[in-house]
């Protein structure tokens, strides 16, 4: 596995390729910044400028906006207490009430080096858990992929929000992907005659209009000029009472957002809110929770980026994303011609460790970044977004042009669009419906192979040891938001028993 | 419950009726093989249970609905900016790339933004200037130009 890394770094510290590591990073810390474009609309306006790039250097560069964008979340949850996006909504608290008492540089310097070692560390899991579970994953076959793409589907819905409207989102997406013609028979289905669209719906014009415009017309009904808390570089000095308050917080937010980044569907918001309500519980000083806690703030922090890297570990061993950032970093490997799945740390060996040495550098750079510079950072907020919001639209549909040199696909963008900022309007979440278009064609085609492997018997999926694992794993996701609800209800019914309503 | 809220459950289960119509002239099965229309139709099943759960679920209330519609202004802002980029898309064959978008940009920031004139100019030309260095010069993508040239 050395050796493997060592390879990987040589890649990573190719001229070229740093120089595109350090544009991804510096790219998400701005995107991160900017409230309402989280990382998977930066990712996904960035992707159609990968095209001309090798499929490493887009890779490490898509993936710099991925894990970068954590970093930049902090500085509009510390100095306006506008979080970039959900994962910065618990340092929104106590980072912008540390900023109020005129600790802001303490808030981004614990933010910062929380968010370094906790990636560096996951960065490590990474490199440690990916191969044996790849090998692992080639034990798989078509029941077991079709019920571990249903699994990844299913766990978004499970956690957090409306199950019932992440299914349905997934569900839309799963249908719109059925458009152009079946994978396996090569019959045109849904094209209605249309060449446009017998070719499919591509997978740029949905991401950059669901996340990507959708944001930015949410944004523009309330346009507020916040002006940002200032800080000095003098002021980002950590004293030994904060460091020995934050150095465990740091490791059990890490931890905490590790795992909970593995998992499919959970990802960086609810990885941060846990590492919070975990650290309350150990912090000596549990009532500064919301008051400007420095040790909340790092735990946080460190399980959000720790979150961003380790849901890289289904998706480079699996193939199966569990976010919607790793949904667009697995198009884009698609979109470059590499087949995802447990073959590519051996296939495609030089691209994975590249782009694990690559997170390890990409982390130092943000880490620099952060530092000495975060003043810089700060400055930019200043920048009224109303004059960002048109400038992205036009560039966004300008990419969406440029991935398929299609007039057709700018309308796309814009009906995608429309659909994204319909879906916020009515809480719909949108990750599920991305998730779902990635893996609609895995999924149809693995359940279409597991049936005429079995001529049409369900009882595949049973059978096989592996796959009635995933089958109630499936089972489980499927009750599990159900029980959910009805506790809640009963809850709520006790609560008004006893109140007397 | 409100009609407005039925709207995610409605346009699923449009979608999932479109899905069955659309796919009514392919084979469900292949002999052994499930067919073309095999996944669409478990698609459109599953679509329609959890439209009928979703809409039961606000029925009874079980099922939280948050609706966040913007106030009359932002509502104009949202519309007024959809329509420029429709009209962005449909002026593009006609008059080029990178000049619509410098039009759209300038007619946001002026019109629909109310931005000071002088600046929104400014911020226009470095938004076509971006896109002429990185998309034409540098990545030579054949950005549509004026007038069909």
């Amino acid at each position: 596995m050395l050796d493997q890394l060592f390879i990987g770094f040589a890649t990573a510290l190719e001229p070229n390729n740093l120089l595109f590591i350090f544009l991804g990073v510096l790219i998400g810390q701005i995107v991160g910044a900017l409230p309402g474009l989280g990382p998977s609309a930066g990712m996904a306006l960035l992707l159609p400028l990968t095209f001309g790039l090798e499929p490493v250097t887009a890779v490490m560069m898509l993936a710099g906006i991925m894990y970068g964008a954590q970093y930049g979340g902090t500085l509009t949850s510390v100095l306006i207490a506008v979080p970039g996006e959900a994962s910065g909504v618990m340092t929104a608290v106590d980072g912008n009430a540390m900023a109020r008492k005129g600790r802001a540089g303490a808030a981004l310097s614990i933010s910062a080096i929380g968010s370094f070692i906790a990636g560096i560390g996951s960065v490590m899991a990474v490199a440690l858990l990916a191969p044996p579970l790849a090998s692992f994953g080639l034990k798989f076959n078509a029941p077991e992929y079709f019920l571990l793409a249903l699994l990844g589907i299913l766990a978004i819905g499970s956690l957090g929000g409306s199950p019932l409207k992440s299914l349905g989102a997934a569900l839309i997406g799963l249908m719109i992907a059925l458009i152009g013609v079946d994978p396996l028979t090569g019959t045109p289905r849904l094209s209605f005659d249309q060449p446009t669209l017998m070719k499919g719906i591509d997978f740029i014009p949905v991401v950059i209009g669901v996340f990507g415009i959708a944001e930015v017309l949410a944004s523009l009904e309330r346009i507020e000029s916040v002006q940002p808390i200032r800080t000095r570089l003098r002021d980002m000095w950590l004293t030994k009472a904060d460091w020995m308050k934050c150095r465990f917080s740091i490791v059990r937010g890490g931890a905490i957002g590790l795992f909970v980044g593995i998992m499919p569907g959970a990802g960086a918001s609810i990885a941060s809110l846990l590492a919070y309500l975990t650290e309350r519980k150990f912090s000596s000083t549990p009532e500064d929770f919301g008051k400007g806690a420095i040790d909340g703030v790092a735990a946080a922090e460190a399980a959000n980026n720790a979150a961003s890297h380790g849901a890289a570990i289904p998706m480079l061993s699996l193939g199966i994303p569990g976010s919607a950032s790793t949904a667009i970093l697995l198009a884009a490997l698609i979109l470059h011609g590499i087949r995802p799945g447990p073959q590519l740390m051996m296939q495609e060996s030089v691209l994975v460790w590249g782009l694990i040495a690559s997170m390890f550098v990409g982390n130092l750079f943000l880490l620099i970044l952060n530092l000495p510079l975060a003043p810089v950072f700060a400055a930019l907020l200043r920048i009224p977004y109303v004059y960002l919001a048109p400038a992205i639209l036009g560039v966004s549909l300008v990419g969406a042009y440029a991935a398929t040199l299609d007039i057709t696909t700018v309308w796309m963008s814009l009906f995608f669009g429309v659909l994204g900022y319909l879906m916020i309007k009515f809480d719909v979440p949108r990750p599920p419906l991305v998730l779902a278009l990635v893996l609609a064609s895995l999924m149809e085609m693995s359940l279409r192979q597991a049936l005429l492997l079995s001529f049409g018997s369900p009882m595949i999926f049973v059978e096989r040891p592996i796959s009635l694992i995933l089958l109630t794993a499936v089972i489980a996701a499927l009750l599990l938001p159900v029980f959910a609800a009805v506790r809640r209800r009963r809850d709520a019914l006790r609560a008004g028993v006893g109140t007397g309503r | 419950m409100r009609l407005v809220e039925c709207v995610p459950a409605a346009f699923m289960l449009v979608l999932a009726c479109g899905i069955a119509i659309g796919t009514s002239g392919l084979n469900l099965w292949d002999g052994p093989t499930p067919g073309a229309r095999f996944f669409p139709i478990i698609l459109a099943i599953a679509a329609t249970a959890v439209a009928l759960a979703l809409l039961f679920a606000q029925w009874r209330g079980f099922e939280k609905v948050e609706l966040d519609f913007p106030t009359r202004l932002g509502a104009a802002r949202v519309g007024a900016t959809i329509l420029a980029l429709i009209a962005l898309a449909a002026g593009i064959p006609l008059v080029g790339f990178v000049p619509m978008v410098a039009a759209f940009v300038a007619l946001m920031l002026i019109l629909v933004l109310r931005q000071r004139i002088a600046i929104s100019l400014m911020a226009t030309a470095i938004v076509a200037g971006f896109i002429h260095f990185v998309f034409v010069r540098w990545l030579s993508v054949p950005l549509p130009m004026p007038f069909g040239i």
